[in-house]
């Protein structure tokens, strides 16, 4: 029923208006003194209040005292005719001259009760825009703290933080298995008694494990060892048991299998449909970054794991080539004795075989060495020397020592060399390893009579062409290389075993390279030298054609290579 | 005759040290462990030392440096045996003042020769 309050004491006029007023069905109630008036306001604003100017009292004073009482009661002015005050229209709504007829008089209530209602409706549309525009934000911007983070400790609390922001929640309870043991969260607005603490653990356990009636549960909790995280607005205020007559809500976090957690939420006031939705939503959206959180730190840990692997792999070797040396040397030393004769003469077969042990101990010490040379690499513990050289001196370096073993097999050592190539920023050692190890297989795969070619070249990146299979490996180049090739007539390398030529200890089953041994390593150290030299290797070959072997060095720029340290193998 | 001591754990190492030594005329002392060493290098005063790195008890750095730290040994020549040839290792022979190094597995011509250059130059 609309409530009006008539504020009047002229005698004649109140009994008109409460006659005719109740007439059609509104409820009146009179008031004159000030006290009065804003009594009665307070207990019950009306609809609409009648103010009669004629009376002894100031209308402008009264205002102010109950305006923020009834800020949304229509406010009219029953006024004399000769009534001139117009300044009090800004504290009203309308006027009704006093000898207005009945009917004026109510349709001007009907007209302005009908303006209220509307506007009314208006701001509750409005009010409910609102809301969800800022349900609307809280979710953008929760989705995009989501998208920030792989921190799954993080997820939790910003779905939390997102849950207030968007639905103002008096507490939530959430229970997390995203840490190394199961957590309970407790953000609330008001601190909490143990009681209640203790009542919500129960609750929210119960809850949790009412969502796997007939499964086992993902992940056990003991309730009397569960961490409980507090997060308290409000210290100074406590919540009674009274929080559980709140409305609520739960959810829980999962993405299929995946199970990281439940919530609960509670408020006082009445959740709607739109705060469920938007709670699911929230819910339902942290789920995906845990998983790919999980996966994240699934894949770290095994990195590490690998990384360990490989470190432990390298000291290993290490450690077991440093254990070889010392009998290696002392064989070593024994023979070389025995070879000078101060220990007696020696007959020609006892000579022979002292030469054969000799020369296998130097073959073991080789293979030592190239495990040593590749541990080292691998632990990025080998120290490079960086210096402007040209690839002339290392290929004059290699011709020196190696002809002679090549003139021993009469094996024709060709030199094909680019003039003025532009010089190379390169460990000069090294590349004379690779180059070596290049040449010396290429001795020892080379049958009697053949020759060699070892040929300098400058080359576009761009113009290199290579078998599909080292592709990748040309991929990685840019600019202009100083490209060196070794083309052997040899006993050349199957399709098929191409790609492992550069593998550890890949060496090519094949009935020739086992007579001739070697430790398998020589090829994957030089890739190792060529890829610390921001360089490349490959080869192309046909059996029983021959190889070629080649490898490219970056052309220096002026600028030195600072690089020191090698690269760590993450394989 | 010079005297060399030769300190090392490795018994085959010290026979063939000292065979080839006493074959080029000087007289060898030989220690098995570092403890030892340190004491024969005190008693005989010798002129030069071979010292294996890795040793029990008292290991081949700690000797070279309790003898070039006392003026009565400094002077002696240390060639230092090891079976690495890491950088960081030669950073620490040089503070403790070891004068060469020979890296396993060595030529045993090799150590003689060094050996003369030492002895043979005072």
């Amino acid at each position: 029923m609309v409530r009006i309050l008539l504020i009047s004491d002229r005698e004649k006029l109140k009994e008109r208006f409460l006659k005719l007023l109740s007439l059609n069905k509104y409820h009146v109630e009179t008031a004159f003194d000030t006290q009065v008036v804003s009594d009665l306001v307070k207990i019950a604003p009306p609809d609409i209040m009648i103010f009669d100017t004629g009376i002894n009292l100031d209308f402008k004073v009264l205002s102010k005292a109950i305006k923020p009482f009834c800020e949304k009661a229509i406010v009219l002015l029953l006024t004399a005719e000769e009534f001139s005050d117009r300044e009090l229209i800004k504290y009203a709504n309308g006027f009704i001259p006093e000898n207005a007829n009945d009917e004026i008089i109510l349709g001007t209530l009907n007209m302005n009760l009908r303006m209220k209602n509307t506007l009314e409706k208006l701001s509750d549309t409005n009010k409910d825009l609102q809301d969800s525009l800022s349900r609307q934000s809280a979710l953008y911007s929760t989705s995009s703290q989501f998208a920030g983070t792989l921190d799954k400790k993080k997820l939790i609390n910003f779905m939390v933080e997102g849950i207030d922001r968007a639905l103002s929640f008096s507490l939530t309870c959430t229970l997390s298995f995203c840490e190394d043991e199961p957590v309970l969260l407790i953000n609330s607005l008001h601190e909490l008694s143990e009681e209640i603490i203790s009542a919500l653990k129960l609750r929210t356990i119960l809850q949790y494990k009412s969502l796997f009636e007939n499964e086992k549960i993902p992940y056990n909790v003991d309730i009397n060892n569960l961490k409980v995280i507090k997060h308290i607005k409000d210290n100074a205020s406590r919540f009674t048991f009274d929080i559980f007559h709140y409305d609520n809500m739960f959810a829980s976090i999962r993405l299929g299998e995946n199970f990281y957690g439940c919530v609960e939420i509670f408020k006082e006031s009445q959740f709607s449909s739109d705060d469920a939705t938007c709670f699911q939503t929230i819910v339902q959206q942290v789920a995906l970054p845990l998983k790919s959180a999980s996966l994240y730190q699934e894949i770290k840990e095994t990195n590490l794991k690998l990384e360990k692997l490989e470190r432990l792999k390298s000291e290993f070797i290490s450690i077991v080539s440093h254990e070889l040396r010392t009998p290696l040397t002392s064989i070593k030393n024994a023979l070389d004795i025995l070879m000078t004769g101060k220990c007696g003469d020696i007959n020609e077969s006892g000579t022979k075989f002292l030469d054969m042990a000799k020369r296998n101990v130097q073959r073991l010490s080789g293979i030592i060495n190239d495990l040593l040379d590749l541990s080292k690499i691998e632990a990025g513990k080998m120290d490079f020397h960086f210096k402007s050289i040209n690839i002339h001196q290392v290929i004059d370096y290699v011709k020196s020592t190696l002809s002679i073993l090549a003139k021993e097999k009469n094996l024709t050592l060709i030199i094909d060399e680019t003039e003025n190539l532009p010089d190379i920023n390169a460990d000069s050692q090294r590349l004379e390893q690779v180059l070596t190890n290049l040449v010396s297989n290429a001795i020892k795969f080379t049958p009697e009579g053949k020759k060699i070619t070892i040929s300098s070249r400058l080359l576009n990146a761009s113009d290199i062409e290579v078998h599909p299979y080292f592709q990748d490996e040309i991929n990685k180049l840019k600019g202009d290389y100083i490209v060196v090739s070794v083309k052997d007539e040899g006993i050349g390398i199957a399709e098929k075993d191409l790609l492992h030529a550069f593998d550890k200890f890949a060496q090519i089953e094949n009935s020739l390279s086992r007579k001739v041994g070697g430790s398998g390593l020589g090829l994957p150290i030089a890739k190792q030298l060529l890829d610390a030299h921001k360089g490349a290797i490959w080869c192309s070959s046909e059996l029983e054609k021959g190889s070629d072997f080649c490898f490219a060095i970056p052309v220096a720029t002026g600028k030195a290579v600072t690089r020191q340290e090698t690269p760590v193998l993450t394989r | 005759m010079k005297k060399i001591l030769i300190v090392d754990d490795e018994q085959d190492i010290v026979e063939s040290l000292k065979f080839v030594l006493e074959a080029s005329d000087y007289t060898c002392y030989c220690a098995y462990n570092g403890e030892d060493g340190l004491r024969l290098a005190k008693e005989i005063l010798p002129d030069l030392i071979i010292l294996d790195v890795m040793m029990p008890k008292i290991n081949g750095y700690k000797i070279s440096r309790l003898l070039k730290y006392d003026n009565k040994y400094k002077n002696i020549p240390i060639l230092m045996i090891t079976a690495r040839s890491q950088e960081e290792d030669k950073l620490i022979g040089e503070e403790t003042g070891v004068n060469e190094y020979i890296t396993k597995p060595f030529e045993l011509d090799y150590v003689v020769e060094k050996v003369n250059q030492y002895l043979k130059e005072s």
